[in-house]
């Protein structure tokens, strides 16, 4: 518990805190900030949605009740569009492209461009790229069509996922292994850690290897609340964020890696594409980007390609 | 110390006459007012989102119309006829009987007055004609009703994995073999009474009774089919099947039993058939018995509702102040192993079983035990069905247990009489909690063979 | 379980007409929506991409204008064994009590819901930790008018709204106060019944505020049931 005259730093999330990229960052963060910050500010994680779910913990931030959260980008999408270019597939290239666009100017602009709403971004952290699975092999983009797939709530995905000639079912979390199992939804599309970590494989004919979106998550807080902190308590917190944001995203590869290693040696399928096969899912849903372009902003595209082609 | 404050705070609210709901409310909100800077309209956020944001618990409202328009449709009639026709022979035929159509009942409704409402009204009546006396009728009954929660669909069951965020559909599963068990325990302690004091029997009537009563019953027990089948073949999630159920059940009750809506004549007339009135297709929506029996389910769906959303807000109380951490840590210190937690959460719960409805029993202590239970390495599935046994018990136990108030007004007898009725019985669901607790692989097995071992992730 | 309210004058059977009816009404909605759902899902492989989260909504709907008419007819949950002890006068002030707590319960969630509530429409939240001192003054993170909800699209005929709450702003889906409005308005609705139950108890009209002779009902239901061939 927090001592009297410390600063009361609560930070809910979604997932477990020690097996889960995001959970294994904020047991770091919180760890680091009880021990440095001792006397000044003392942190108390909520994992496992035990206070607020990805949806509520906005509203209650706005409100004031929570002062850190690291939902998933696409929850940003209401209060700026911008965060559209995250959900569009193929984007970007791999985890590194990612990276770079977030550390640009254009990446550290979108952190600022909610504060007329009172959200102020500190840090993206990274989950990794997303694969595609179903109950059947998925090799061309033909293979998706009339599958439904469960995706997260975002009209982006929903639309990409119509642009495969699938169809999109919102459903929640705890309920989509039961569903893979039983066939309610016959896919999904998630991170290597998240496939193997929730054992959708187990459940599914096999992952392909597509690469085409990412997972992150970018740590909110509320403008008010930190800019009425004295500014050598919001210069450390905020330099023990980078520090933690900064040991975490380099092990994300590996920790994606590690996960789709750990899936094949279970005796899951992961299928590769050739570079042909590639290149025709990415003309399947390219088209998606024409549909968002106004909400993404064309300019924000060609720095994210500019990036893309760096690596 | 402050939590014991607040549950004695709930508890002596509650004594003097609040309701439920805002004994649990109030203190809650006087708690977080005194002990924290959290808004208020966090409290109101809480409440909202035990709706909205709970998407399992949707599945609360749907059985509950299922329940009641397969009780105001007659297919509960028609399942105790059938009951009857294939174990009514037996000594103690007609309370073995009684049993066997609580179990076909409950594996169509999710709760367990209703199951009692449904089945002993008809059951305790029919026995004393036969010459049971009531208390045995009405002590049968109320301990056969508790499977209604043990059996799938179980509302509580739903209330304990969104209260832990497990899944409905192993839940489900892992009810199946202890339900069926604690059935049979109960038949077999029938059985062996009957044969001691040599109760009454029906009279076999034959195979041609069997297949009659069998296909009269048919629509209701299709019921079963739909639901496990849709749900394990991939239609439905376990929230829609009762939505799907729902529908089913007014179908069924409106165009082929026809004891409701525009098809249904009063006693003593037959029925219209649709060919008669074919309008009934479309009036059978805005019909009365509709509208009432839609109204009925809702005021019952309102009345829990507000208990569990008020129990939510509790719960995020306790976590926003990191409640359950502290007495986990407390507990984990004192060095408790998974055998004397087993003990310490099945005595909690009965004892707050004396006072308390399930669901909200549940919501409280579900999110308190869960952590530790996790710890200690107890299977989360298994906890929840040792919950559920316990919520059984704590149905026909006093001064609140709504399998009592219910027998005793189906019965017309009063309570006590009911609680000394039942006691005999209960004795033997206690066996069978004892069992339940302490192998695991009752509940265990089923979900684990069908849907893998349970991942505790996010 | 059946309740047995009967309201006395002409202007209370349209009030009651009109509560029962939502409350069916809510519920209906909610069953055929998630079976319609169900079908087109499985039989046609599509889905109204906003069905789960209306649901969700007219479920919180139900209960929270529900939870009033549960008090006025009495309806909700309570342990009557202690108080059935006491004789009549003591049991009166025990109500009494219980009545008091209920109302200041009601008065706190109707503060919480209303704090809640404003900003989505652009109103000020009250001050004061749990009595409404004032209002607020207005920040720039106060005016959340433009927070969507996640599925559920705008219709074109609540497009005159956003010139007054989202700066003229095009909506994409419905904006979040109105699904929210019904908790301020359903918590005014649950204050104002407490208080009048509380009254009733008052001048003797009502001895408690929770269902005591559950048995009854569910007699009346069995009676209900067994109506029929
Ligand atoms: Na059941
Ligand atoms: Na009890």
């Amino acid at each position: 518990a927090c001592d009297d005259g410390e600063i009361v730093i609560k930070f809910s999330h979604v997932t477990n805190t020690d097996r889960h990229p995001k959970g294994i960052a904020a047991s770091l963060l919180q760890q680091r900030v009880n021990d440095e910050m001792n006397g000044k500010a003392c942190m108390e994680v909520f994992p496992n949605s035990t206070l607020y779910n990805d949806d509520q913990v906005l509203e209650a931030m706005l409100q004031g009740d929570v002062q850190l959260a690291a939902p998933s980008l696409s929850k940003f999408e209401q209060f700026t569009k911008q965060f559209r270019i995250f959900d569009l597939p193929f984007m970007f290239k791999n985890i590194d492209a990612v990276d770079e666009f977030q550390t640009s100017e254009t990446g550290q602009a979108m952190k600022e461009s909610m504060t007329r709403r009172g959200l102020l971004g500190l840090q993206f952290w990274h989950n990794g790229m997303k694969q595609m699975s179903a109950n059947k092999p998925l090799i061309e983009p033909t293979d998706a069509n009339g599958l439904k797939f469960r995706v997260q709530n975002s009209d982006v995905l929903k639309a990409q996922m119509a642009a495969l000639g699938g169809s999109p079912q919102p459903m929640a979390f705890s309920e989509v292994y039961g569903a893979l199992q039983t066939g309610v939804v016959d896919g999904q599309e998630n991170t290597w850690s998240n496939i193997y970590g929730q054992k959708f494989f187990e459940v599914q004919d096999g992952t392909t290897e597509t690469n085409h979106g990412i997972i992150d998550y970018l740590v909110v807080t509320n403008v008010d609340w930190w800019e009425s902190l004295d500014a050598d308590v919001r210069e450390q917190l905020g330099t023990i964020l980078r520090e933690v944001t900064e040991a975490r995203n380099a092990e994300s590869t590996k920790v994606n890696e590690e996960a789709k290693q750990a899936i094949i040696d279970a005796g899951g399928t992961v299928r590769t594409l050739t570079p042909e096969q590639r290149a025709m899912w990415v003309d399947a849903m390219k088209p998606v980007w024409e549909q968002f372009k106004d909400d993404v902003g064309q300019d924000n595209i060609d720095a994210a390609q500019a990036i893309n082609a760096k690596h | 110390m402050e939590v014991a404050i607040l549950f004695a705070m709930v508890v002596g609210l509650m004594l003097i006459g609040v309701p439920i709901a805002v004994a649990l409310g109030f203190s809650s909100t006087i708690f977080l007012l005194v002990l924290s800077d959290t808004s208020l309209a966090s409290i109101a956020q809480s409440f909202f989102q035990a709706m909205a944001g709970h998407y399992t618990l949707l599945a609360i409202p749907f059985f509950i119309l299922a329940s009641s328009f397969m009780s105001t449709g007659g297919v509960a009639r028609r399942i105790i006829r059938f009951s009857i026709a294939i174990v009514g022979h037996f000594p103690g035929g007609l309370a073995i009987a009684g049993v066997f159509a609580c179990m076909l009942f409950a594996a169509l409704s999710g709760s367990s007055p209703a199951t009692v409402v449904a089945i002993g009204s008809i059951v305790i009546a029919g026995m004393r004609q036969v010459g049971y006396s009531k208390d045995f009728a009405a002590g049968v009954i109320a301990n056969a009703g508790t499977l209604g929660i043990l059996i799938p669909p179980s509302i509580v069951m739903v209330v304990y994995a969104s209260a832990t965020d497990v899944s409905v559909g192993r839940m489900f599963l892992a009810g199946v073999i202890p339900g069926l068990m604690a059935g049979t325990m109960l038949m077999l302690t029938i059985y062996i009474i009957a044969k001691m004091r040599d109760l009454p029997k029906g009279e076999w009537r034959g195979w041609s009774e069997v297949f009659e009563s069998g296909a009269e019953a048919g629509w209701g027990l299709f019921l079963i089919v739909i639901i496990l089948g849709g749900i394990y073949g991939g239609i439905f999630t376990p929230t829609e099947a009762a939505a799907v159920a729902a529908i089913y059940a007014f179908f069924i009750a409106t165009f082929v039993y026809r004891d409701m809506g525009p098809l249904s004549r009063p006693e003593g007339e037959r029925n219209l058939s649709l060919m008669q009135k074919p309008i009934a297709l479309v009036t059978a929506f805005f019909h009365r018995d509709t509208r009432d029996t839609l109204f009925e389910a809702g005021k019952l769906t309102i009345t829990l509702m507000f208990i569990i959303a008020n129990a939510l807000i509790l719960k995020h109380v306790l976590t926003d102040e990191q409640i359950p951490q502290s007495i986990a840590a407390a507990m984990l210190d004192a060095g408790f192993g998974p055998v004397m937690f087993l003990i310490i959460v099945n005595v909690i719960l009965l004892i707050g079983g004396q006072f308390m409805e399930p669901s909200g029993l549940i919501v409280i202590v579900a999110p308190l035990v869960f952590p530790i239970a996790i710890e200690l390495g107890i299977d989360p599935i298994h906890l929840g069905i040792i919950m559920v046994v316990n919520m059984e018990i704590g149905m026909i136990t006093p001064p609140v247990g709504l399998n009592l108030f219910v027998t005793s007004g189906v019965a017309g007898m009063p309570m006590m009489r009911v609680v000394r009725a039942a006691l005999p019985f209960l004795a033997v669901l206690f066996v069978f909690l004892i069992m339940v607790t302490y192998i695991p692989i009752l509940s265990t097995w089923l979900p684990t063979t069908f849907m893998g071992p349970e991942i505790i992730t996010k | 379980m059946s309740g047995r309210y009967e309201p006395d004058t002409i202007l209370g059977r349209a009030v009651n007409e009109i509560e029962e009816t939502a409350i069916a009404v809510l519920l209906g909605l909610m069953t055929i929506i998630t079976f319609i759902n169900v079908v087109l899902r499985y039989g046609f492989n599509t889905g109204l991409i906003w069905g789960l989260e209306a649901t969700t909504f007219l479920f919180a709907w139900l209960v929270l204008f529900g939870v009033s008419y549960a008090v006025k007819v009495t309806a909700n949950l309570g342990v009557d064994a202690l108080i059935n002890v006491f004789s009549p006068s003591v049991r009166r002030v025990l109500a009494l009590v219980a009545g008091a707590v209920c109302v200041a319960y009601a008065a706190l969630l109707l503060k919480g819901a209303w704090d809640y509530w404003a900003n989505f429409a652009n109103f000020p939240q009250t001050t004061g930790r749990w009595f409404p001192t004032g209002f607020e003054e207005m920040k720039r993170t106060s005016y959340r008018g433009w927070y969507e909800v996640v599925d559920i699209p705008m219709p074109e005929m609540l497009r005159w709204i956003e010139p007054i709450m989202n700066e003229g702003e095009h909506y994409e889906k419905i904006p979040r106060f109105i699904p929210y409005f019904m908790l301020p308005f359903g918590m005014a609705l649950l204050l104002f019944r407490f208080l009048q139950a509380t009254w009733r108890i008052w001048t003797g009209q009502a001895q408690s505020l929770i269902v005591s002779h559950e048995a009854e009902d569910a007699v009346e239901d069995v009676a209900h049931m067994n109506r029929g061939d």
